[in-house]
C-alpha cells in the first residue's frame, strides 16, 4: 500500500535525479573535453600542484581527460549509475583536496579543473575559495545520486525492466 | 477453489514474482558495474597509450640547434660567472613585462661581465593561441639563434607579442620580424617554414617542467629561484651569488 506522499516521492525522486545524473555528465564531459585536446599541457597542470613527480604527473595527466568523459558518458546514458556517482564522488573529494593542499602551501596556480590549468602569473590571484565551493556542488549532485540512483531513461532502469 | 486458497496462490505469487525481480537486480548491478570498471579502465589506459605515442613522435623529430647550451635547453648571452636561468613564452604578457622592466638591468650585467644569461624559450600557453603560438614562436627563437640573432629576435617577439587569444603572429611575420633584426638567410626562413625546431619547443618544455618549472617567467640566479622577478630582485640575487 503506498500512501500519497510515498507515491509523490516515487514519481519526482527518479526525475530529480535523472537531472542531477545529466547534469554531472555534463560537467564529466566538459571538464574532460577542455582538456583532452592538449595531454602534454593536462600533465603539466597536474605538475603545478607539485604533488607527484613529474612523470607520475604527466601520466595521470594522460589518462584524466579520458576517465572524465568516460565517466561523463556512462552517466549520460545511465549505466550502473550508483557506482558511477561513488567514483564521480571519490574524484571530486581528491580534487578539492588537491586544490586545498594547493592552497594551503600558499601556491598560486590556476586549479585546471576545466583547463589546462598552470601556474598564474604575478598579478592573478587564485579563486581556490570558488573552485572548492564549484566542486563543493557537483559533490552534492553525486551524492543525490548514491542515495537515490533510479532515474528515468537509463540503461539502468531499461535492464532491470523498470522502464516499459 | 476457495477465497483463502486463491489468496494463498497469489501471495506465492507475489513473492516468486518479487524474488525473481530480486535476483534480476542483483545480476544486473553486478554486471553493469564490471561494465563501469571496465570502461574507465581501459579509457585511462588509452589516454596513457595515445599520449605515451604523442611523445614518442615528438623524440622523433627533435632536431636540437647547434648553439644551444645547457643539454640543448637554452641560448646563452654574456659570459659572467654567475649563471641567470630565464624561462620565458613569446605568448605570455608577464613575460613580456619582466623583459621591459628588467631587460636593461640584465644588459648592464651581461656587459659587465658579471652574468650568463641562459633564456630557455619554452611554450606552456599554446592554447592561448589558435595557431600553437609558443610553440611556433620558441622554434622560430631557435632557428634566430642559428643565424645568431637569438637575443635581437627575443626582443623584437615581446616588442610584437600577439593578444591572447587571437591567431598569433603567421609564419611569413615571423620571418619578415627576422630580416628586419638582419636574418635575412634562406635558412631562417626554411627554418620556420619547415618547423624544424617545433619538436625541439615541445622537448624544452617537457624538460623545463621536468625540473620545477610550472609558469612562467620563471626565473633562476645561480640555480635558486626568484620568488618574485623583478629588476632590483634580480640585481640583489646576483650581487648575493657573486659574493
Amino acid at each position: 500500500m503506498e500512501t500519497g506522499q510515498q507515491a509523490r516521492r516515487t514519481t519526482v525522486l527518479p526525475w530529480i535525479s535523472t537531472v542531477a545524473r545529466l547534469g554531472l555528465a555534463a560537467v564529466w564531459l566538459i571538464a574532460g573535453g577542455l582538456k583532452i585536446g592538449d595531454l602534454a599541457a593536462s600533465g603539466r597542470a597536474v605538475n603545478a600542484y607539485q604533488i607527484f613527480p613529474y612523470d607520475v604527473a604527466k601520466v595521470i595527466g594522460a589518462a584524466q581527460p579520458f576517465l572524465e568523459i568516460a565517466l561523463g558518458l556512462l552517466l549520460l546514458v545511465g549505466l550502473a549509475v550508483r557506482l558511477s556517482a561513488g567514483i564521480s564522488a571519490a574524484f571530486l573529494l581528491i580534487f578539492i583536496a588537491g586544490i586545498v593542499s594547493a592552497w594551503s602551501r600558499g601556491l598560486a596556480i590556476d586549479c585546471g579543473c576545466f583547463s589546462s590549468g598552470g601556474e598564474l602569473g604575478a598579478g592573478a590571484s587564485p579563486v581556490y575559495g570558488w573552485d572548492i565551493a564549484r566542486d563543493a556542488g557537483f559533490l552534492v549532485l553525486a551524492g543525490f545520486l548514491l542515495w537515490w540512483p533510479r532515474t528515468r531513461y537509463s540503461m539502468d532502469g531499461v535492464l532491470m525492466g523498470d522502464e516499459q | 477453489m476457495s477465497k483463502a486458497t486463491k489468496d494463498r496462490a497469489a501471495q506465492a505469487k507475489r513473492i516468486v514474482a518479487e524474488q525473481k525481480a530480486k535476483e534480476r537486480r542483483r545480476v544486473v548491478t553486478l554486471w553493469t558495474s564490471v561494465a563501469v570498471v571496465a570502461v574507465l579502465v581501459i579509457a585511462g589506459l588509452v589516454g596513457w597509450g595515445i599520449f605515451a605515442g604523442q611523445e614518442k613522435d615528438n623524440a622523433g623529430s627533435v632536431t636540437t640547434p647547434p648553439t644551444a647550451v645547457d643539454g640543448g635547453t637554452a641560448f646563452a648571452r654574456g659570459e659572467g660567472p654567475v649563471t641567470i636561468d630565464i624561462y620565458e613564452d613569446f605568448m605570455c604578457p608577464i613575460c613580456h613585462e619582466f623583459e621591459d622592466a628588467a631587460g636593461p638591468t640584465i644588459t648592464q650585467l651581461v656587459d659587465a661581465k658579471k652574468v650568463t644569461v641562459n633564456y630557455h624559450p619554452i611554450a606552456i600557453l599554446d592554447r592561448y593561441s589558435t595557431t600553437e603560438y609558443s610553440t611556433r614562436s620558441a622554434a622560430a627563437a631557435a632557428a634566430a639563434a642559428q643565424g645568431g640573432k637569438f637575443y635581437e629576435y627575443h626582443e623584437t617577439l615581446f616588442a610584437n607579442q600577439p593578444e591572447e587569444g587571437s591567431a598569433g603572429l603567421d609564419n611569413a611575420k615571423l620571418i619578415e620580424l627576422g630580416k628586419d633584426v638582419g636574418l635575412t638567410d634562406q635558412a631562417f626562413a626554411d627554418a620556420i617554414t619547415n618547423k624544424t625546431y617545433t619538436g625541439w619547443a615541445t622537448k624544452v618544455t617537457d624538460t623545463a617542467s621536468g625540473s620545477g618549472v610550472t609558469g612562467t617567467p620563471t626565473v633562476l640566479v645561480a640555480g635558486k629561484k626568484l620568488d618574485n622577478p623583478s629588476a632590483q630582485a634580480l640585481t640583489a640575487a646576483v650581487e648575493a651569488a657573486a659574493a
